[in-house]
């Protein structure tokens, strides 16, 4: 279990820096995880970001699935590769979205590049 | 992707100059970047594998049951009386030699237990001490038990098994060199099998495998998630093409059960080559009333029970024929894999068959019987379309690829496990103007490996996969700097993964599409608007300059 603070904030995580409990989650704990990824400084954290987190939790609470990428760009009406363009790493978008760690396959399937 | 070590680096590593002393006397070095995480516990109890417990290959002690030993001892014994093929495999070798130098990761990291026949020794020397005349007597003279090629089971042999058994991706290149036609990749399923007995698996096999046994695929994708994934294609190809090509799921009465990996539903490329599943299916119900159905059940293709055990391969293989008979259809046909063939071609009508209740496979657009699948009853993607080209079933526009340059990386297991060699390349041909072939001894029987087969496509394991994939990125480089071709195709999904890596690392001018990306493309729906993008929704060839 890993601690993280950040302001008035303390992370509650797991081994390998997962938001413990996906319900704890809110704008102010994604500017911590984003801080805490070096993605980010600013708090609040940009629109485009925001839409990008909040659709990937909605998808996990409706489908307790990984989105597929392309997917999510169309759903927030962001420009294909917008998260690659907003989190270079999808995995990294997804901590930060405070959603638990993908089933392995996800990582090797998903480019880390765009 | 592995930022520490560049291309340049690793190509310096690679040394082949022989190792002094006997291989034998060789202790184990676990290298970060050369294995894959151990199983989570959690996976394996979902299995009721044996031994879950946390544990890590870097650590002493590996955490093994008391009488482990004896575990093994049993296991080789039973697996002896079980299957002909591994007593003849341990038997037979006479370490001519002839496999050392055809292992991509022989090739790829220089290290001499990476030649089968070493691999094979490691567990064939165990075989000899114990389980052969000569070997039983030898081992009770001081300094014996080599002079017959023997060696007791110890914590350290143990661990040399788990470390070379996982660096094997089950291609079976070094099998087609083989005088006596040994199947090296049947060994490292039996060394497998035998330390699954003890827990010792790795998380990137152990934890898909436990999603499928739940959630009907790897992915552990739930059947509304399946379907609306399925969905948003249909919406991306109403854009490209303004078809509808909503695809039917779980159709009692269909004619035809398709089912493919679970990795094609979910990530790119290998979504692309889904929508070209979906434009296909849509024309053949439009022109020809054929009724193709998905399942959200036997919603795999794929089978990583191969890597563990038979019976885990049993086990996840068996929605497979109960979809098919729930539904009612003739036949099943599968998509673009490559172990998947291997499970179905050689093991699935046996395994879980008769397919009694299924017809032998004919294809009712053309009428050609598919004389391979007559027992298994489940048809090749590849194979159908190929027909259906050759009897002049589809209106295909070839212009539209024509930007593509393409090579045909021949997938181990649909190549080597099934011959299909001619097919994919009958397709592709078919659609696109530029087709080159790879030298000739990385291709057809002698395709070398993307290096990340056979539950190895792990993550912190990258270094490992990059040296084993360099044998097949030589080869298409190679052709990318004579003929300049800029994409790989292939028909199997962890190559359409795998390969984007490899190119991205070794090749990054070529670019990685599945062979029904190619068809999708090509494909003329009836009713259609001009398209002026690929599936990708990258600007069709002579359209660019529409969309600027």
């Amino acid at each position: 279990m890993e601690k993280y603070d950040y302001k008035n904030l303390t992370l509650d995580l797991d081994d390998e820096g997962y938001l413990k409990d996906f319900e704890s989650w809110t704008e102010e704990v994604a500017c911590a995880m984003a801080d805490k990824e070096k993605i980010s400084t600013e708090c609040p954290l940009s629109e485009e970001r925001l839409e990008i987190l909040r659709f990937m939790r909605g998808y996990w609470k409706k489908f307790n699935a990984f989105p597929i990428l392309r997917a999510v760009c169309k759903n927030v009406h962001q420009a294909k590769g917008c998260n690659y363009k907003q989190f270079p790493d999808p995995i990294v978008a997804w901590k930060i979205a405070g959603l638990p760690k993908p089933t392995p396959e996800v990582f090797a399937k998903i480019k880390y590049t765009p | 992707m592995s930022d520490e070590l560049k291309p340049d680096e690793l190509l310096d590593k690679v040394d082949h100059s022989p190792a002094s002393g006997s291989w034998m006397d060789t202790t184990v070095q676990i290298r970060p970047g050369i294995f894959s995480y151990a199983a989570k516990p959690e996976s394996l109890e979902t299995l009721s594998a044996p031994n879950p417990r946390q544990w890590n290959p870097l650590d002493d002690d590996w955490k093994l049951p008391e009488n482990w030993q004896e575990i093994i001892h049993n296991g080789i014994k039973e697996r002896l009386e079980k299957f002909r093929t591994f007593k003849i495999f341990m038997d037979v070798c006479v370490r001519c030699g002839a496999c050392a130098d055809k292992c991509h990761f022989f090739l790829g990291t220089g290290d001499p237990l990476n030649m089968p026949v070493l691999r094979a020794e490691l567990l064939r020397s165990v075989y000899r001490n114990d389980f052969t005349t000569a070997g039983k007597i030898l081992s009770k003279i001081p300094g014996g038990e080599k002079l017959g090629g023997g060696r007791p089971m110890t914590v350290e042999v143990l661990k040399q098994w788990w470390y070379y058994f996982f660096q094997c991706t089950e291609c079976r290149r070094c099998s087609v060199f083989c005088p006596y036609g040994i199947d090296t990749a049947e060994i490292t399923i039996m060394g497998r099998e035998l330390l699954n007995l003890l827990g010792l698996n790795i998380d990137w096999i152990a934890t898909p495998v436990s999603n499928c046994y739940q959630t009907g695929n790897h992915l552990g994708i739930q059947p509304h998630a399946f379907k609306d994934m399925l969905d948003f294609f249909t919406e991306d190809i109403e854009e490209i093409t303004g078809v509808n090509v909503e695809p039917q799921f779980n159709v009692k009465g269909a004619d035809i059960l398709f089912i493919t990996p679970s990795g094609d539903v979910f990530a790119d490329p290998g979504t692309y080559t889904c929508q070209g599943y979906m434009i296909l299916f849509k024309y053949l119900k439009d022109k020809y009333d054929l009724n193709v159905t998905w399942s959200t059940y036997a919603s795999e293709g794929g089978n990583f029970g191969f890597f563990t055990s038979h019976e885990t391969m049993k086990r996840l293989n068996a929605k497979m024929y109960a979809e098919a008979k729930r539904l009612g259809v003739k036949w099943i046909l599968g998509g673009e894999c490559g172990h998947m063939w291997r499970v179905i071609n050689q093991y699935m009508d046996t395994m879980n068959g008769p397919a009694d209740f299924l017809e032998e496979p004919v294809n009712p657009i053309t009428g050609t019987k598919f004389e391979n699948a007559k027992s298994t009853k489940m048809v090749h993607i590849t194979e159908f379309t190929a027909d259906l080209i050759k009897h002049g079933k589809l209106e295909l526009d070839k212009s539209r690829n024509s930007n593509r340059v393409m090579t045909f990386h021949d997938s181990c297991n649909p190549a080597r496990g099934m011959g299909l060699l001619d097919e994919p390349r009958y397709c592709i041909q078919n659609v696109c103007d530029n087709f080159f072939e790879m030298p000739e001894n990385t291709i057809r029987e002698q395709t070398f490996c993307c290096g990340s087969g056979a539950g190895l496509n792990a993550g912190e394991n990258i270094e490992l996969r990059m040296a084993g994939a360099l044998p097949r990125a030589n080869a298409v480089k190679y052709v990318h700097d004579k003929f300049g071709v800029n994409t790989l195709g292939t028909i199997c999904a962890i190559d359409r993964a795998a390969l984007s890596t490899l190119c991205e690392y070794w090749v990054p001018e070529v670019e990685v599409y599945g062979v029904h990306e190619l068809v999708g493309n090509a494909l003329i729906l009836p009713g259609e608007k001009k398209r002026e993008t690929d599936l990708r929704m990258e600007p069709l060839p002579g359209m660019e300059d529409d969309d600027e």
